[in-house]
């Protein structure tokens, strides 16, 4: 689906008095199955985008829409019938007092709240669901197949973030949100991480924005680049533009942004 | 020696609403809710009136369980609705419910001396105690057991769980934090309530002040029952509770016997959890500081 951003604004009071308006009628428009990447310092905005798209965080204007859905009048909840988001960090996504197999139900289920009347009918993981989530996780070559009833407290951080991912791509979402997912994974937790999101991307066909502050990923992953500054998109390049970059003139142009004072920071929201 | 037990035994399973209310809350919901000092006051009240009034037992339990509901019903909505924070909300409605209970019961003191219709007709096990009590208690509990459970194993007990341990995952897999809450808030004090209406068909009469103090008693029930199970998953952790709550009176009976006054088992009781609070053997959401200050 389409993913149109119009006219979007909001900000945030400052801990010292004052208020920043960090969006002012920002646009963006992602095609539908388009691996977009966002890159941008701290305070840039990258991931209070991702939070107003996920409903987190309210906007004070404009309009967020999915083909023909209009996404900002639903809650956050709402929202997660046709968003799948996987979170910085590995214990945000999960829950960890549930088994992975109670986990992967959950984002399953996610077009339909359990807390309906249907929830109530049948005991859930059922047989056939945990021959089914062995089968996908065997398929996709996770090694925890086998440890459905592992409580997922007891699992490693990439493993929580690999199963996050899974989760965020059950119940075929429309829109997937990666936010600085491996950012807390060690160097070969994150190149399995994100060869896992390449090929769920491109198997789900959904669109996707994964906002990194990795370099090298954004040289290598998705098919648009762009660069927020300041709550504004500074540059936007296709795959084929992007190739024709260098790392260092990447760097040489995320370095020339304007950092933003810490605790002007907006990426965790009021 | 018997009489202690079965006495133990049978208050025990009385009580056993109040433990799985406060299963429900606590550990499912992560939820620390005050409510259940008013909720089991009102269910008690509420089944001594109907049964004075001549409303068949079973009915009785049935509405004290609705008005249980009811009473959690309100402090989730202050709390999801109004946005007031969540151990204000059940201090709210608890005070509230004071004064609820006291016009519904019309005075402070409402004794019950026959033993309910239908009590009699169960089977008896040993001659001389309460063992028909014991009967009929051990199927309620066991039903409320087998009803949690499944409920619990449901997506829909997914969700609630899911709730209890990540909100923030739980919302963003499509599930409504606030109906969540309401829903099983309300649930838990339906259980403590219809524990209310037990005890007080148990102990003879219904009392307005019979709630202080539930929310301590019902962590009491599940520490106890948690230290000795250890519950990895629902089903332990709802048993746990039930063996808690006969553990816990089991304690208490013992110390009667013992020679304490029965004017200081609450005071004993309130040390006893101090003590396992401070010994950090307990986490209850908002009323255990995470770190020494």
């Amino acid at each position: 689906m389409t993913l149109t951003i119009s006219e979007l604004s909001w900000g945030h009071p400052l801990p010292g008095g004052g208020w920043r308006q960090l969006f002012d009628g920002f646009n963006l428009n992602c095609q539908s199955g388009q691996f977009v990447v966002v890159i941008g310092n701290n305070g840039s905005g990258k991931s209070t985008l991702l939070n107003l798209i996920a409903g987190t965080l309210k906007l004070k204007g404009g309009s967020i829409e999915l083909g023909q859905r209009r996404l900002h009048r639903y809650r956050d909840h709402g929202r997660a019938r046709w968003i799948g988001r996987v979170m910085q960090n590995p214990l945000e996504g999960t829950c960890p007092g549930l088994s992975i197999a109670e986990n992967l139900r959950l984002a399953e289920r996610r077009r339909r709240s359990g807390l309906s009347f249907s929830g109530l009918l049948g005991v859930r993981p059922s047989h056939s669901d945990r021959k089914r989530y062995q089968q996908l996780l065997d398929a996709l070559g996770i090694p925890l197949g086998h440890r459905l009833d592992t409580l997922v407290g007891e699992l490693s951080g990439g493993q929580r973030q690999t199963l996050s991912l899974v989760m965020a791509t059950l119940g075929n979402p429309e829109l997937l949100l990666l936010d600085e997912h491996t950012a807390a994974l060690d160097p070969k937790a994150e190149a399995m991480v994100m060869d896992l999101t390449e090929r769920l991307v491109r198997q789900l066909g959904a669109t996707a924005l994964m906002v990194t502050h990795s370099l090298s990923q954004a040289m290598r992953y998705g098919d648009r680049l762009l660069m927020l500054r300041d709550g504004q998109l500074v540059h936007d390049w296709s795959a084929t533009e992007r190739m024709q970059l260098s790392e260092e003139a990447l760097r040489q142009l995320y370095g020339s942004g304007i950092v933003a004072a810490p605790n002007a920071d907006a990426s965790n929201g009021p | 020696m018997l009489s202690l037990w079965l006495g133990a035994y049978d208050q025990g399973l009385a009580f056993a609403g109040l433990a799985l209310g406060t299963y429900l809350t606590l550990r499912v919901l992560n939820f620390p809710d005050l409510t259940v000092d008013g909720s089991f006051a009102l269910g008690g009240g509420t089944a001594a009136v109907l049964i004075t009034q001549g409303v068949p037992v079973p009915l009785a339990l049935l509405v004290a369980f609705g008005f249980g509901c009811l009473a959690g019903l309100v402090t989730g909505l202050i709390h999801t609705r109004l946005g007031v924070n969540d151990l204000f909300a059940g201090i709210l409605t608890t005070t509230g419910l004071y004064s609820i209970t006291l016009r519904l019961m019309g005075r402070s003191n409402i004794p019950l001396t026959d033993t309910p219709v239908g009590i009699d007709r169960l089977p008896d096990l040993s001659a001389g105690f309460d063992e028909e009590w014991a009967m009929a208690l051990t199927l309620v509990v066991l039903g409320l057991m087998l009803l949690v459970g499944l409920l619990l194993s449901t997506d829909f007990g997914l969700a609630l769980r899911a709730l209890g341990n990540n909100p923030t995952m739980a919302r963003a897999n499509g599930i409504n934090q606030r109906r969540g809450l309401n829903i099983g808030i309300a649930a838990a004090n339906g259980l403590v309530g219809l524990s209310g209406g037990l005890v007080a068909l148990f102990q003879g009469f219904a009392d307005v002040t019979m709630g202080i103090g539930s929310l301590i008693l019902g962590l009491g029930m599940v520490i106890i029952g948690e230290s000795i199970f250890r519950p990895r998953n629902i089903s332990l952790g709802l048993l746990s509770a039930v063996v808690g709550a006969i553990l816990f009176r089991t304690l208490i009976a013992i110390a009667l016997a013992l020679g304490l006054e029965p004017v200081d088992l609450k005071l004993v009781t309130a040390v006893l959890l101090l003590i396992a609070l401070a010994a950090g053997r307990l986490r209850i959401p908002g009323l255990s500081a995470k770190e020494k200050v």
